[in-house]
């Protein structure tokens, strides 16, 4: 029981990790700090960890596709990411992949149901 | 946030920052302030914040997005193979060479019973041949590996099996496209199993060359007539140990040639076109070297029979009084030909299986 709970947590971290990088640049047209993503990618019904989020700002940045500045004028030290126009551009090609994609599972997974 | 929490939270970041490179902590260290106070702000309880935020160690693990390993999935079979080859190399000839030296080195003088001496300088050999042995295996497994290591974080392309695939042409076109996408034309035809290069007979041959050079360049005394008369052990040298300094490097350029070729073998494991002109440019590179080091250096020891018959003086048996017969042309001339019949046999085969069943030429 054990293992088949751990098999299928693997195989679901496994399936959610792709989309996770899609989900974070899709809501970065604006800047955002992070905790404000946590949330509002929670109220949307994708939730992600903040110890996975971060990370992943840290290599989106890392590999151009977003840009960060840190706001002091506030209460305290903020970071806010902004999506660049590299990553604007790779975000309009993921999104044309994963439209294509979630059809095709779709009439999979109801071939099934059929 | 009490002062309490804050020493809480001041934990928590330290936790996960010590375990980053110093370049990302103090910016990472910026960024998790700003994360839980966030969490706090929203939640209300530091315990309840650290304890969604789980494991430091876990948390700084998602930062370290670079590889953690030393050698990669990318360079692992080879790594290993090139770990099992030169450990063979490295092994053998040195637990060898260690009982030839244990042997040599036996008392020759002795009270006790000659098969105890014999069998404690097998012991001897074998116990400092094996400790020898461990030793250099264990630099050589480091040497490979830290090899690899930097090759790894270099990303250096290490294709085993270009060679295969090297021909005339490729000298004129593919230096100047490379081509780095895969197409189906990259497919080599299998090779046919009578063209598989034995990777045992390789390996036999690079440890004799390794144990023979060694021991011709450390103890060429070895090479010599020896006698017991009574208590006394007289050797005569077979080569000429005066002019040696002269005769060695000829001799060893020899071998690392026969090394290459060797090696290059292995590492091709087929025959084919780049093997057969390896083989064919070795094998008469060593033919002349080897007419040079039997017909003009002085390799063998002018006085050898002088001394030889010095040694035996009158009462040498027959088997011993052969040798006084030593005639250096006639043994110069014999070797000569058994070298050059052996270079030629080998050179031949490797033709005729190259022709017939070769990786390239074969379509």
């Amino acid at each position: 029981m054990g293992e088949e709970k751990d098999l299928l947590s693997t195989l679901l971290l496994e399936l959610r990790r792709g989309t996770l990088t899609i989900s974070v640049l899709s809501q970065m047209k604006e800047p955002k700090y992070g905790y404000a993503l946590v949330q509002s990618l929670e109220e949307k019904g994708v939730a992600i960890d903040p110890n996975t989020l971060y990370p992943l700002l840290r290599r989106l940045e890392s590999q151009g596709l977003l840009e960060s500045k840190w706001e002091t004028g506030g209460a305290k030290p903020r970071k806010y990411y902004q999506r660049t126009e590299y990553g604007t551009q790779i975000y309009e090609q993921m999104k044309i992949y994963w439209q294509n994609l979630s059809a095709g599972m779709e009439r999979l997974l109801r071939e099934e149901e059929a | 946030m009490t002062p309490n929490e804050k020493d809480y939270m001041e934990r928590y970041i330290y936790q996960v920052i010590r375990r980053l490179p110093k370049a990302q902590r103090e910016e990472v260290r910026m960024e998790l302030e700003e994360l839980i106070s966030d969490m706090y702000a929203d939640k209300g309880y530091m315990e309840e914040v650290l304890t969604e935020l789980g494991d430091p160690a876990e948390f700084a693990k998602q930062y370290q997005n670079e590889q953690k390993c030393l050698i990669g999935p990318e360079y692992f079979d080879t790594y290993l193979w090139f770990v099992k080859v030169v450990l063979i190399c490295a092994a053998v000839p040195i637990l060898v060479i260690s009982m030839i030296n244990a042997i040599g080195e036996m008392p020759a003088t002795t009270s006790q019973n000659a098969t105890l001496v014999i069998i404690r300088a097998i012991v001897d050999g074998l116990t400092s041949g094996i400790i020898d042995a461990l030793l250099s295996c264990m630099s050589a497994f480091g040497a490979v590996t830290l090899t690899f290591a930097i090759m790894e974080r270099k990303k250096i392309q290490l294709e085993m099996k270009k060679a295969e695939k090297w021909s005339v042409e490729s000298l004129s076109e593919e230096r100047k496209t490379p081509t780095s996408r895969w197409t189906p034309k990259f497919l080599e035809p299998v090779p046919d199993k009578k063209s598989i290069i034995s990777r045992s007979d390789s390996i036999v041959s690079i440890v004799f060359i390794v144990i023979f050079s060694v021991l011709l360049i450390f103890a060429p005394h070895f090479f010599a007539a020896i006698f017991t008369e009574g208590e006394t052990v007289t050797t005569v040298p077979v080569f000429n140990l005066d002019q040696w300094g002269v005769v060695l490097p000829v001799f060893v350029i020899s071998l690392l040639i026969g090394l290459a070729d060797e090696i290059l073998r292995l590492i091709v494991g087929v025959y084919c076109k780049l093997v057969m002109i390896s083989n064919i440019v070795c094998g008469a590179i060593q033919i002349v070297l080897s007419i040079i080091v039997l017909k003009v250096l002085p390799i063998w020891n002018p006085n050898f029979v002088l001394d030889l018959e010095l040694a035996l003086g009158d009462n040498a048996d027959s088997g011993a009084k052969f040798l006084t017969y030593w005639n250096s042309d006639m043994v110069s001339n014999g070797l000569l030909a058994f070298i050059v019949v052996i270079t030629l046999f080998e050179i031949g085969v490797t033709i005729y299986k190259t022709l017939c069943y070769g990786a390239s030429i074969k379509k």
